[in-house]
């Protein structure tokens, strides 16, 4: 299936890890045809092994530092990328992390903060950041990660389960706000995956375990997540907006 | 993107007509590479129509009447399917009707009707995913695609028990997704918004009869009530379709992905 590619423009953040979705996903749309593929981390070294492993596929790339929770400094990662390849059709917004947990009254606010200003705001901040450039051109496409922790409450009382949930809202919100503008918003909420998120040292097993509650047996892996977001960003879901995919083998249906 | 659908049998049920979301999904699925798309229908003719198209493509298909709601004709249909093509990959449950309109008070309803939409969308789903289970159980390997609707959500439409009977579409995909996950069989379900098929006459522009001032203004009031400022086509829905049939989205199961430009979210 030809996913529509050529000549498109994707920026994604949180693409440092080697062993993320972000990664994962930049790799995917330089395979299926796009343009360039920006990526942007926080951390600048890793950004720049992911985008090489961008160019080594024959497309176009660039990294980029910015921290997403910096209004300014995601501002001019944006305007850099723009610079570079003249616009940007696609943003993947990858970036984030799980900071705490743990039973209510042990929390800290400042935590809550973090966790909330990196999930969400991060999130509002790029999509804010790229949106005057998806009006100018007249269409777009953005795909937020979402998370199955929204759904799951045997987890506890998670800030980064609630900040996930808000970009669900923030999802929906910005579909029919910005649908008479031509950009779609949609989001893919992952299941348990042996990605960074998992602290433990051999987080395999932790998926492993995990796994005895899913439905279908395993943990996510990094394409699974790939696979249903390149196929947001395409023009084949042209008339998909609003939408929250979980991609968590059964664990979440409702 | 190669969708893995090379070697792949498919079942398309509702596929007889020649503007609705089955034929459209079956060419897509031929076209996309799968090695056989059986079609079936209530209509014969039409469903022969259907897989003399896929034919043309290159892709094996025979046309096989039932009526979803017979179990008897369900279970004679699919075995037709096997004893042609040795096993079921992927079904998509396609077949489907409004028989009870929506907008109409519910003491005006007649409960005869209530039970013929619940059978024909519920009941016929149902049959024909329990006649094609156990094939994709031995398989270990099954994907079922159901044709949910955004009348679910769309509540402004009024007491619809054709939108009620597409809600326990819903439930029913998630249900079985939870159950059948471990056999290897994933069950996902398309929900679409209006569109210009025989669901949604309204809309076409060949509409069957001439339209009454109320239905012209009815189709200009769904024409501007969607975000993404036009209706859903076939090909939106059937590209949603194979792509839950397909590899691609093999970690996906017992979800609902409306395709309504914006309209449900």
């Amino acid at each position: 299936m030809d996913l529509g590619f050529k000549g498109k423009v994707a920026l994604l953040t949180g693409a440092g890890s080697q062993i993320g979705f972000g990664k994962a996903i930049a790799l995917l749309l330089a395979r299926e045809g796009c343009d360039a593929v920006a990526i942007t981390d926080i951390n600048l070294d890793y950004a720049k092994l992911t985008a090489e492993a961008v160019k080594a596929l024959g497309c176009k790339s660039l990294a980029v530092k910015a921290d997403v929770t910096d209004k300014d400094q995601v501002q001019g990662m944006v305007k850099k990328v723009v610079d570079e390849y003249g616009k940007i059709d696609i943003l993947v917004n990858v970036a984030g992390a799980i900071l705490g947990g743990g039973p209510l009254e042990e929390q800290k606010q400042d935590l809550w903060d973090r966790e909330i200003g990196l999930n969400l705001y991060g999130t509002m901040i790029t999509s804010q950041a790229v949106l005057p450039y998806m009006h100018k051109q007249g269409s777009g496409v953005i795909v937020n990660i979402g998370s199955g922790s929204t759904r799951m409450y045997s987890h506890g009382v998670s800030t980064y389960a609630m900040a996930k949930g808000a970009v669900d809202t923030f999802t929906k919100q910005m579909a029919i706000a910005e649908a008479k503008n031509n950009i779609r918003v949609n989001c893919v909420a992952p299941g348990p995956s042996p990605t960074n998120f998992i602290k433990a040292p051999n987080k395999q097993t932790v998926i492993d375990m995990l796994a005895k509650q899913i439905p279908m047996g395993r943990g996510a892996t990094p394409d699974d997540i790939a696979n249903a977001t390149v196929f947001f960003a395409s023009d084949v879901s042209g008339y998909v907006t609003g939408q929250v995919l979980h991609v968590s083998g059964g664990s979440v249906l409702d | 993107m190669d969708l893995g659908l090379k070697g792949k049998t498919a079942l398309v049920t509702g596929a007889g007509s020649q503007i609705g979301f089955g034929k459209a999904t079956a060419l897509l699925l031929a076209k996309e590479g799968c090695e056989a798309v059986a079609v079936t229908d209530v209509n014969l003719e039409d469903a022969e129509k259907t897989a003399g198209a896929i034919r043309k493509l290159g892709c094996k298909s025979i046309a096989v009447k039932a009526d979803i709601t017979s179990p008897a004709e369900v279970a004679s249909m699919v075995k037709k399917v096997i004893a042609e093509y040795g096993k079921i990959h992927i079904l998509c449950n396609v077949a489907g009707g409004i028989i009870h309109k929506d907008n109409i008070p519910i003491d005006e309803q007649d409960p005869a009707v209530w039970e013929k939409q619940l059978k024909l969308n519920l009941v016929g789903t149902m049959n024909v995913s329990r006649a094609v289970v156990p094939t994709m159980r031995a398989q270990k390997y099954g994907v079922i695609v159901n044709i949910g609707s955004g009348s679910t959500h769309q509540y402004a439409m009024g007491v619809g028990t054709y939108a009620m009977s597409k809600y326990a579409i819903d439930l029913f995909t998630k249900q079985l997704a939870f159950v059948e996950g471990k056999s290897g069989i994933r069950v996902n379900c398309v929900a679409p918004g209006p569109a210009p098929t025989n669901f949604g006459a309204i809309l076409r522009e060949d509409m069957p009869d001439p339209p009454t001032e109320e239905m012209k203004k009815m189709r200009a009031a769904m024409l501007g009530s969607f975000p993404l400022g036009r209706m859903g086509t076939a090909a939106d829905i059937a590209n949603a379709t194979v792509l839950l049939a397909s590899d691609v989205t093999s970690y996906i199961t017992g979800q609902v992905i409306h395709v309504s430009g914006g309209s449900v979210i």
